[in-house]
């Protein structure tokens, strides 16, 4: 493109012109790839959990209803299971936790064969699998808290009327993205306890996690599970761990129409105000677009030049808030928000794509107006023009 | 000269400005001594670059000399503040620009009404004022309209009224004529000759055009920053 | 001063700049305005529901009703307490209720959300001020009837006024509507409770109970008797408390609406700035003439963040007003607490409007400062030589 020169020549006629445009585009778009990003990290890790094979099972009424924990050793027999861990979420207050962090009563034994993502040195893994009272915490929560190994910590019932007081017996740590503030500890110790106090809440696996021999086979399984349980006490409700995830994202509302919403507004609104400037920027050149023309460039050719100026701030802006997003999330964490899901925030790369072709559109859609008057910028008036 | 008791309305002493270019020196008026007396009517001549803008800046106190006084109606401008400076100007000057420079958004009244803003003449004075500055340059007819729906004849005539409104003690017109034709810079030279002659109105006048520079009491003409002084009988140029 | 209307008519001459900005602007309050008019209807739900004279008495440790168990016959004893007030006929008000969590589909989008199913007696209407029917009639005891709320009816499926809705595989009938005073009970549908009991296998299991004191001191005394007693292994608490508890349920929504507001209002910034510093550099003459003519710097400053602040109020009015359609509707979001979903409408009550009024402001007045500056540090001489 030999006209690239000139048209980044205009780009910086008007430095700062071309700068706060650029800016006001980076920020919003700074925005809508966060907000986006909340989306499609959901999906994206839906879809990586595809790979783990792993059914959750939830009692059928759903998540406040009991799956008993007898139902573990019936789907272990069952076919096409590799393995089966119960997974009762605790909500328990740690000190003066205003929101509960994950904590999961579960079994030792299995929990990191279903769980096989999370690695655990062996020497811990066998101690807390010799100690009752002992639980595992993610390396994040760990560092967050400056707890260590041998750390004693009381966890304080909300749902159920017990408080569990834990050793830390070792420490997991996981790929990045992967969830490494959760805390789990034996199910027996929290089964003992209910049974103690004569709880109803016994007996309760709270949800199954568990690990298909193949992803291929989870299709056939979950429908085999739910038929084996469907006469019984306690029927079930099978599905994949993707669609588990989604349960909790779906009840802060209709997120998705939120952020679409939003994106829109945003966008509409830089489209107002990249134009403007673009608009600014041409009537004060109006001799000399009128010159170009006079030279001989065609109508065509002064409309393409506009266009991509106006696509070139836009793209950099663009490009700015993108990066900025994706670079922010790597180095800050999120979980003190303490929205489910916000804990290990980060940009896919998808959205980072996404933005970028939204801020290339909104340059486009800006300089349309300009360009076509810009076109029709009559050569003698042009020449005449004083402002 | 003229008028000679009383002490001069516009005083330049040993006066020198220089600009800074690219780091280079350019002397614009060198050690320049004017008098012009109250009621006296200048007309400045010369080349580009001679030095007249500066000296119609300086005597207007928009802009300060490198060394020398300018004293304007008794005061001495340097040893104003910037912000007493604004203020003085607009209790004692009166500009006429080449360009008019009216605000293209309000009216020919809100135009002349602009500098009496700055005074605490109440709403119903400030429009006797306007009418009257309107009266005295033919256009109150016209009050109403807007700046583009005027011809630059008139366009001047409005920005004369304005000039006038605050009845200030020295008028400046920086090339009134510039942007007319003929026929209508007459009339603004017949204007600013009634405004000097039955207002007593001291005016100094940057111009390019001898025929209006004749209309003057007298001429001077500014070569390379200083002054070639020529008499002129006003009376005589007009005939 | 220099005269407003020399603004305002400035701004009419650059009218398709000035209009591109009051668009932009204006559809970033827009966002900002939804957002916060989310979490004010939320909060104002939360806030209308608490009853200074009403306790809600539920298992020591619980948090919420979902979590709290109560036997019948710890229940009863409750209303033998001393302090309870009577309604006319005498009857002591004193409510027991069954909370049962169940997910439902929601009318719009394929989503499921969880909805509380309340078994109550003919008590609980009279510890609820504001509680009436507003089409059909009132659920019979002992037959699965059931009544919902106008805006549950309007969220899912089932709950509409003769519509059936499925509570683990048994249809109850929806007999009628009601309203309550925008409150949280508004996010419920309420059946007999002995009927709901039978269907979800919890007879004599309730999950709390309601009082209405006599005054605030028996309140108060009733409270402390509850909560000291060990054998009961109660606690109460006052409603005001209860709900300013879950009202942390609109944190979430606030954090992401500051979020949207900032950064929204750091490209308005940048825009805003754009077309003044375009408005200053166009009325270069105008603006040396002026100093000319004896008018200060502070004068030319306050002319032009004037001139900037009409600009963004112009924006901040028409956002505001495109706003005020959506006032009153409804939608939902998770109760954290509750674990179920809370339906509120937006509400754009003087918080969310101070709040956007101040945020044009502060957005006019930066993003007007810096042309303003620039205008007042022009030279007049230079400035009286543009063209």
């Amino acid at each position: 493109m030999k006209f690239l020169p000139y048209i980044l020549r205009n780009v910086q006629r008007n430095k700062l012109r071309s700068v706060f445009t650029g800016l006001s585009i980076a920020v919003s778009l700074f925005l809508v790839t966060v907000l986006y990003a909340y989306v499609n990290m959901q999906d994206e890790m839906g879809e990586g959990a595809l790979k783990y094979a792993r059914v959750v099972c939830t009692a059928k009424q759903g998540l406040t209803f009991p799956v008993p924990i007898a139902h573990v050793d019936k789907v272990k027999g069952m076919e096409g299971v590799k393995t089966v861990v119960p997974l009762a979420w605790f909500g328990g207050k740690y000190k003066d936790d205003k929101i509960p962090f994950a904590q999961f009563a579960t079994d030792p034994d299995h929990c990191f064969e279903v769980f096989a993502e999370f690695t655990v040195p062996p020497d811990q893994l066998s101690n807390f699998q010799k100690d009752r009272t002992g639980c595992i915490v993610g390396e994040k929560i760990a560092r967050k808290r400056q707890w260590k190994v041998g750390d004693k910590i009381v966890l304080k019932g909300d749902i159920y009327p017990v408080n569990l007081e834990l050793t830390i017996d070792g420490i997991y740590t996981g790929p990045a993205g992967s969830d490494l503030e959760m805390l789990f500890y034996d199910y027996t110790y929290l089964d003992e306890l209910l049974k103690q106090s004569r709880s109803q809440m016994a007996g309760n696996a709270g949800t199954m996690f568990i690990k298909a021999q193949t992803p291929e086979m989870m299709p056939d399984l979950m429908q085999r599970i739910n038929a084996r349980f469907a006469n019984s006490e306690a029927p079930v409700r099978a599905m994949t761990e993707q669609a588990f995830r989604q349960m909790f994202t779906e009840m802060l509302g209709n997120i998705r129409v939120f952020i679409r919403n939003i994106a829109i507004i945003v966008v509409a609104a830089l489209v107002c105000v990249a134009g403007n400037a673009m608009a600014m920027s041409l009537r004060e050149r109006t001799r000399e677009v009128a010159v170009l023309k006079a030279i001989g460039f065609s109508r065509f050719i002064v409309l393409t030049l506009v266009l991509i100026e106006a696509i070139v701030i836009a793209v950099i802006g663009g490009f700015l808030g993108v990066m900025a997003a994706r670079l922010l999330f790597q180095f800050t964490d999120m979980s003190m928000i303490g929205i489910p899901g916000f804990s290990s925030f980060y940009v896919p790369v998808s959205t980072m794509l996404f933005s970028m072709l939204l801020a290339a559109a909104i340059g486009l859609a800006s300089g349309i107006i300009p360009a076509w008057r810009a076109a029709q910028v009559s050569v003698v008036d042009g020449l005449r023009k004083v402002v | 000269m003229p008028a000679g008791s009383e002490r001069a309305v516009v005083e330049l002493r040993g006066v020198s400005k220089e600009y800074m270019r690219d780091k280079i020196r350019v002397p614009v008026l060198s050690n320049t001594n004017l008098d012009i007396p109250h009621g006296d009517f200048v007309a400045v001549m010369g080349p580009s670059g001679s030095g007249k803008s500066t000296l119609l800046n300086l005597a207007a106190g928009l802009d300060r000399p490198t060394t020398g006084t300018v004293t304007v109606a008794g005061t001495e401008l340097n040893q104003l503040s910037e912000s007493k400076l604004t203020r003085w100007r607009s209790q004692h000057l009166g500009f006429i620009f080449q360009l008019y420079n009216l605000m293209p958004v309000l009216t020919a009244f809100e135009n002349v009404e602009l500098p009496l803003l700055l005074t605490s003449l109440s709403r119903r004075q400030r429009a006797e004022h306007v009418e009257t500055a309107l009266r005295i340059v033919g256009l109150q007819e016209r009050m109403d309209h807007f700046p583009r729906q005027l011809s630059g004849g008139q366009e001047q005539r409005v920005a004369i009224a304005r000039a006038l409104v605050n009845d200030p003690v020295l008028l400046l017109a920086d090339e009134p004529t510039g942007n007319l034709d003929a026929a209508a810079a007459q009339e603004i030279m017949d204007l600013l000759q009634q405004l000097n002659e039955e207002f007593e109105k001291t005016i100094v006048m940057v111009t390019h055009d001898p025929r209006a520079a004749r209309r003057a009491r007298r001429m001077l003409h500014l070569e390379k920053g200083t002054f070639v002084e020529t008499e002129l009988d006003a009376l005589e140029a007009a005939g | 001063m220099i005269p407003l209307k020399y603004n305002i008519r400035s701004l009419r001459t650059r009218w398709v700049s000035s209009l591109m900005t009051i668009i932009g602007t204006a559809l970033v309050v827009w966002a900002v305005v939804l957002t916060f008019g989310l979490a004010d209807g939320l909060d104002h739900t939360l806030e209308v529901s608490g009853e200074p004279l009403d306790l809600i008495v539920m298992r020591k440790g619980a948090t919420a009703e979902t979590n709290s168990i109560i036997n019948e016959s710890t229940a009863r004893e409750m209303a033998a307490l001393d302090g309870i007030a009577s309604d006319a006929a005498g009857n002591k008000l004193c409510s027991p209720e069954l909370v049962v969590v169940v997910n439902t589909a929601r009318r719009a989008g394929d989503t499921n959300a969880n909805m509380i199913l309340r078994g109550v007696t003919p008590a609980a209407k009279e510890v609820r001020s504001n509680f009436h029917i507003v089409a059909g009639r009132e659920n019979k005891p002992g037959v699965r009837e059931a009544i919902a709320s106008t805006q549950m009816a309007n969220r899912f499926k089932g709950a509409g006024l003769d519509e059936e809705l499925d509570v683990f595989g048994a249809p109850f009938k929806i007999v009628g509507l009601f309203e309550a005073g925008h409150s949280a009970t508004e996010s419920e549908v309420w059946t007999d409770l002995e009927v709901l009991g039978q269907t979800t296998k919890r007879e004599g299991v309730r999950s709390a109970i309601q009082l209405r004191a006599n005054s605030a001191d028996d309140a108060q005394r009733m409270a402390d008797r509850i909560s000291s007693d060990e054998q009961f292994g109660l606690s109460a608490l006052s409603e005001p408390v209860y709900f300013a508890e879950q009202a942390k349920s609109s944190r979430g929504i606030k954090a992401i609406g500051v979020f949207i507001a900032v950064i929204l209002s750091i490209g308005a910034v940048f825009a805003v700035a754009n077309t003044m510093y375009a408005a200053v550099a166009s009325r270069a003459r105008e603006i040396g003439t002026l100093r000319a003519l004896g008018f200060n710097r502070r004068t030319i400053l306050i002319s032009f963040l004037l001139e900037s602040l009409a600009l963004c109020l112009a924006g901040g009015l028409l956002g505001c007003l495109a706003a005020l359609p959506l006032n009153g509707m409804s939608t939902g979001t998770a109760n954290w607490v509750t674990f179920s979903e809370l339906a509120f409408t937006f509400r754009f009550g003087p918080t969310v409007q101070i709040l956007a009024v101040s945020l044009v402001v502060v957005v006019g007045v930066i993003g007007g400062l810096f042309p303003a500056l620039r205008a007042t540090r022009m030279k007049i001489v230079d400035a009286l030589r543009e063209v």
